[in-house]
């Protein structure tokens, strides 16, 4: 109970901390007392550009965190495979594509763009579904089937980008994951279909703690395991989904923030899907903040930061499986 | 519960049961023995509904076991499967709980209710003292002691084992044999169960059903279904078959 406790304490101090450290660090400076002072005045012109430029990229770098790790934490319950993420497994390449392919012929829908990528993101993962089903969903098959899936959607968005260049220039943010020039706009997206998303995945808690037992046993119970599979990978599909619209493709965080948590603060859904979400909020934080700051002015992607930390964690839970 | 003719094929090749009727008394001990293949878990699993049959229907207090809601059937029939995956950072007290679903919905949930199923089910077992370890921490018999708590805070009034006895030591066995007849005994509970070892059969059930190859060959008491005749026909082995006022009837297989 006690490491429960420590460990959100540490993750929410570290949170408050990196949050400022965020919004103070970079081409403009700003100490700790003059910020609290500014947030609370007007008329300050550097506090004015932070409020217009890093506010925006810190909240939506928090919530594609955590919609991400939470979306991995639903996902890994719904396949019974520990090594489940929407990046890796092509459920964000599949949302990036619809979103882009869609937009690209018809723009009047691009106040849909939240719906057409869930659509990709429900259509790539139904196919790993389909596709691992046989096997069982053995972990190595399923991660081997999206990863295919994956290359597949990846490899399409990148044509379509390279063949219509000069169609439409403006959705190529989709595919990087760059997380500059973030808008207020962005920020009513993601904190709207997130928080909704969030709040769900914490909703399905017991059925996420029920899919623990196999299928068999779960049906014995009068557990209706098929619905709930359904229900939850939807939300997960809805998690990646916004943060894709929202932040792009941004892999293994769906990995490695659900496994870590797991150590910290055990099984139990009810206490593992509040903790991923915090946890996942900060570690996109600290990867975008670095990313900005290590070799400024040029600005290395989040996504870069956690393929790079990522893939070897990768390896390292295949060698334990 | 009433079985009338039930066809069921996995591969639409063969029948796995062809046209398997029978009875199963209520608040008896019934056990389905027969040689490897013979279909007797997959009538097990029409039973217990997670086996579709092609034909033929199975009926329980004169309803179609299809016409059940699935947690108003959970009430009715618990199942403990023969081999289980142990999920992780589990306790004891935690999966007997699960037994529970079925009693409760999103928004309506009887604690005090739930609370003395799981007692009783955890006092039925001996788990009571273990209640806070860990699924991982125990032994092959604790472990399947564990499922049957599970089942039992169903509080159904049938209850199906799946070869319970399999891949436990002899200890475990008759502890978890003597277990089964203290539940159908002392609670009333109809006992629907399949085992390999005959004398275990004969020893501890009210009815034994007989198949091979997909059909009911014998039925019956113990003493009337167990025969040498029938042991060679089904079995392929040669045995001798002895009573005892201390042992009982009791089977010694000789040879093939």
């Amino acid at each position: 109970m006690t490491k429960k406790i420590v460990s959100f304490s540490i993750v929410i101090v570290l949170l408050l901390v990196s949050a400022v450290y965020a919004a103070t660090t970079g081409s403009i400076k700003m100490g700790f007392f003059e910020f609290i002072a500014a947030l609370f005045e007007d008329g300050n012109n550097q506090m004015e550009a932070i409020r217009d430029l890093r506010f925006p990229r810190i909240i939506v770098a928090l919530f594609a965190g955590a919609a991400l790790s939470v979306s991995g934490v639903l996902l890994q319950s719904v396949m019974r495979n520990p090594l489940a993420d929407a990046g890796v497994i092509g459920i964000s390449s599949g949302a990036a594509f619809v979103q882009l392919f869609i937009i690209s012929f018809f723009p009047a829908l691009f106040f849909m763009t939240p719906v057409l990528a869930f659509i990709g993101g429900a259509f790539a993962c139904a196919l790993v579904f389909a596709l691992s089903w046989k096997s069982g969903l053995s972990p190595l098959k399923l991660i081997l089937v999206g990863i295919a899936i994956n290359a597949m959607f990846t490899g399409l968005t990148e044509a379509f980008i390279s063949l219509g260049g000069s169609l439409n220039t403006s959705v190529s943010g989709v595919i990087g994951s760059n997380l500059t020039m973030r808008t207020w706009k962005d920020v009513s997206t993601i904190v709207t279909y997130g928080t909704v998303g969030l709040i769900a995945a914490f909703a399905l808690f017991s059925w996420c703690n029920l899919l623990v037992l196999q299928d068999k046993t779960a049906k014995s119970l009068g557990f209706p395991v098929a619905r709930a599979r359904l229900i939850i990978a939807a939300v997960a599909v809805l998690l990646s989904a916004v943060s894709v619209v929202v932040a792009g493709v941004i892999s293994f965080v769906g990995l490695l923030v659900p496994h870590i948590a797991r150590r910290l603060v055990g099984h139990d859904h009810k206490v593992l899907i509040p903790f991923t979400a915090l946890a996942g909020a900060l570690l996109i934080l600290v990867a975008d903040t670095i990313g900005r700051t290590i070799v400024a002015p040029i600005e290395v992607p989040a996504s870069t930061i956690m393929a790079i930390i990522g893939g070897p964690f990768l390896i390292f839970l295949l060698r334990k499986e | 519960m009433d079985i009338q003719n039930i066809i069921v094929s996995h591969d639409n090749t063969r029948n796995h049961l062809d046209g398997v009727s029978t009875m199963i008394q209520k608040g008896k001990i019934t056990t389905i023995i027969g040689p490897n293949g013979c279909g007797k878990s997959t009538l097990l699993s029409v039973l217990s509904r997670n086996n579709t049959p092609k034909s033929g229907n199975v009926s329980l207090e004169n309803k179609d076991l299809l016409h059940y809601k699935s947690k108003e059937f959970a009430k009715k029939l618990a199942i403990v499967y023969q081999q289980n995956e142990i999920p992780k950072d589990l306790t004891i007290e935690k999966l007997v709980s699960f037994g529970r679903l079925p009693y409760q919905t999103i928004l309506k949930r009887n604690h005090e209710e739930d609370t003395k199923a799981i007692e009783w089910a955890l006092a039925c077992t001996n788990l009571l003292e273990k209640r806070n370890t860990d699924l991982e921490a125990l032994s092959g018999g604790e472990r399947q002691r564990v499922w049957i708590a599970m089942a039992l805070a169903q509080q159904s009034e049938i209850l199906c084992l799946d070869e319970p006895t399999t891949y436990l030591d002899i200890f475990y066995q008759i502890e978890l044999l003597e277990l089964v007849k203290a539940l159908n005994k002392e609670h009333g509970f109809t006992i629907v169960m399949v085992l390999h070892d005959i004398n275990q059969a004969i020893r501890y059930s009210d009815q034994i059903i007989l198949m091979k190859a997909g059909q009911i060959v014998a039925e019956g008491a113990p003493r009337e279904v167990i025969t040498r005749e029938v042991i060679k026909e089904v079995y392929g082995v040669e045995s001798i078959f002895h009573e005892d006022k201390q042992l009982g009837f009791y089977m010694v297989p000789l040879g093939i």
